[in-house]
């Protein structure tokens, strides 16, 4: 009984933390057709802007939940901005061009990582831990912090899936998703809606970062190793599908907890990529997929 | 400005130009290929730093003579991120494009044999530190380890902490997927059967694992009374050794990779605390040499960490290198490494020579000393350093 509670624990915050990353890029293929392989990289940068600011801010005279928190709104803000600025300069160009946004991004994807290693140099960085302590739930064992950011992750992506499904701008981006230019012809604004999109797929990503940042270590590359992780979650879920996304992170991360615990943390990663290309065989627009 | 100021200016410059160009032309590259992204950042880093201090040192001190003339030495580092694919990117670069005919420091097994690959039949000589076994021997004449490897590391190690815990008679161990965890892991499972501890299991995770959970889950399944992290550098070692401190368990850590405390202590907290290492020493004590204590007050100036044993191999290559050309003669990458295996020359340990024939068949590893650390409340503690029986013989022999 122990062990599975164990593992329940396990999958539930490793699914946290990929159905956040996994669902704007979700979003952004749904709404502009673009995937997007620099969505790592604004994850990245929330991370490494909070490794370089709460040290900087923490101090006798500011506690460190301030800290955390003034670092995480500065640092959302500022992937924000980063985002708006990449689109306008560069996806708004390539929306709806599978091969031209691939280019595109993976272009970006090296060169924000080029300039992640100049400016924030390599070494992998953890920051203090914003709650100690340990709990016990179900027989199995996870700090108090994991499980209170899980729970922020859980309540964003149930925030996120109500604002898709029950708001107006929710109804748009699902319209465009679907058909466009129907969406167009019934006065759906579609640039306005992409944009809407990308920034909400932005933000995603940098609530993701700034809520991992206590627990996760924080280097450069950090973003991609998420990459390939959010990759598989919505390629088995359905490109572009929000409830796909999700029930792929956490196929994905059941794998790697059970599979991991009962054959073998390498051997559960290969199953991955064995269970996505059977799903690919069997329904090649994945498991939420349609169109 | 007067015309006669201008002339003077013009002169003054273009003496510099042609000081720097005669100077340009006696500049030797030395290459290094390691991690300096990632979890083994540091790593790379530190070995290019201190291999930067070398040759700045011996460039100040007039440069290498061979042959009548000087020659300066100047370090061209890439990361190759501890991948095959990016260690052949790397090799590429340096061999092909960068010209460099000697490589003075190369972490990791998988893009160490890329470079290998091309390295040994372009003529470049290289100083490596990755732990494979495979990249040493006769069919590489021109390959050699300047730091210790498992095959010096693990049964010192191994027995040390046996010899602390003697009721652990268990061990689960730990290892990246990659050519330097299996090569490891071989050589891990012997040492500790041959020492009577039963393996209970061996296993696996991808470097770039960002949850670490179920590893910790999965290495404690058994209840084992040690265990072993194998290669797995300190940012993960330390994600590991929290995750296991969450679970609750409390047995022997060992890292036999383990390079320093300060990072396995920042990521693992409280419980990196008690954590076993073969690959860290105290250079900040007596019983490092004047060099070693100054090289470690400059790593902790520029990267916050102590110098560990890999990253001053770097250093210790550039000076085996420097001795090894002004006694040969010649700059010759060839005749460099014919020459090198017979010769005592200077490091910062003190004198040294290379050997392990019986181990590599072929005398190709640096003799230095095994240090036995552990994290004690966040620090590291050096519990006792080991000089190889070979090296006393060697040194005596040459007296």
């Amino acid at each position: 009984m122990e062990i599975f509670g164990q593992l329940f624990l396990n999958s539930l915050q490793i699914s946290a933390a990929y159905i956040l990353f996994s669902l704007g890029l979700t979003l952004i293929f749904g709404v502009m057709k673009v995937v997007n392989f620099a969505h790592g990289e604004f994850f990245g940068l929330v991370l490494l802007l909070i490794a370089v600011l709460v040290p900087w801010l923490n101090n006798p005279s500011v506690p460190l939940a301030v800290a955390y928190g003034a670092a995480g709104a500065v640092s959302i803000l500022a992937t924000m901005a980063c985002g708006w600025f990449l689109y306008h300069f560069a996806f708004k160009k390539f929306q709806r061009d599978m091969v031209g946004s691939f280019v595109l991004s993976v272009g970006l994807s090296l060169l924000i990582q080029g300039l992640f290693l100049e400016f924030f140099g390599g070494v992998p960085i953890k920051l203090p831990d914003l709650i100690e302590g340990n709990l016990r739930i179900l027989g199995g064992a996870i700090t108090t912090q994991r499980l209170v950011l899980t729970l922020i992750a859980l309540l964003v992506a149930v925030t996120m899936c109500w604002l898709i499904a029950a708001t107006k701008l929710g109804k748009s981006l699902r319209a465009v998703a679907e058909d466009h230019e129907a969406a167009m012809l019934q006065g759906i604004p579609y640039r306005k809606t992409a944009l809407y999109g990308f920034l909400i797929a932005t933000f995603l990503a940098a609530i993701a970062g700034a809520l991992l940042a206590p627990v996760t270590v924080i280097s450069a590359n950090v973003g991609s190793d998420f990459l390939i992780k959010g990759f598989i979650a919505i390629v088995i879920g359905g490109l572009g599908s929000i409830p796909g996304s999700i029930i792929g992170s956490i196929l994905i991360a059941v794998i790697e907890s059970v599979g991991g615990y009962y054959f073998d943390p390498s051997l559960a990663t290969l199953a991955m990529f064995v269970i996505t290309m059977l799903v690919l065989l069997v329904r090649p627009k994945g498991i939420m997929g349609n169109g | 400005m007067t015309n006669l100021k201008k002339i003077y200016v013009t002169l003054a410059l273009a003496s510099l130009a042609s000081f720097n160009t005669a100077h340009a032309q006696e500049i030797i590259k030395l290459g290094i290929s390691a991690p300096m992204s990632g979890a083994a950042a540091v790593w790379g880093l530190g070995m290019e730093w201190t291999a930067k201090q070398a040759a700045e040192k011996i460039n100040l001190e007039g440069g290498v003579t061979v042959g009548g003339k000087k020659y300066n030495f100047a370090v061209v580092a890439y990361d190759n991120k501890y991948t095959a694919a990016e260690g052949t990117k790397v090799a590429q670069n340096l061999i092909n494009r960068d010209k460099v005919k000697f490589i003075v420091g190369g972490i990791g097994t998988a893009p160490i044999s890329a470079l290998q690959s091309l390295s040994e039949r372009s003529g470049v000589m290289i100083f490596i530190s990755a732990w494979g076994k495979s990249v040493k021997g006769p069919q590489f004449p021109l390959t050699f380890t300047q730091s210790n490897t498992p095959f010096e590391i693990l049964d010192p190690l191994y027995k040390y902490v046996l010899a602390q815990n003697p009721k652990a008679k268990t061990v689960a161990i730990l290892n990246a997927n990659d050519a330097s965890g299996k090569e490891v892991e071989l050589v891990a499972q012997k040492a500790w059967a041959a020492l009577g501890v039963k393996v209970l299991s061996s296993n696996w995770y991808e470097r770039g694992t960002t949850q670490f959970q179920p590893v910790a889950a999965k290495l404690t399944e058994q209840k084992p009374d040690i265990i072993d992290l194998g290669v797995a550098p300190p940012a993960d070692a330390g994600i590991v050794l929290k995750e296991l401190g969450v679970l609750g368990w409390k047995g022997v850590k060992v890292l036999p990779v383990g390079t320093s405390a300060t990072q396995l202590a920042q990521i693992g907290g409280a419980a990196a605390n008690g954590t076993y290492m073969g690959y860290a020493g105290d250079y900040s004590s007596s019983l490092a040499t004047p060099v070693q204590q100054i090289l470690n007050q400059g790593m902790l100036a520029q990267f916050k960490e102590p110098l560990n044993p890999l990253q001053v191999s770097s250093y210790d290559s550039v000076y085996a290198l420097k001795a090894a050309m002004e006694a040969s003669n010649s700059i010759d990458p060839k005749k460099i490494a014919a020459i090198l295996p017979t010769m005592v020359f200077e490091t910062s340990y003190g004198k040294t020579v290379f050997g392990s024939k019986a181990i590599y068949d072929s005398p190709q590893q640096m003799q230095v000393p095994v240090m036995i650390t552990q994290v004690q409340d966040g620090k590291m503690v050096e519990l006792t350093r080991i000089i190889p029986e070979e090296l006393k013989a060697r040194l005596a022999a040459a007296k």
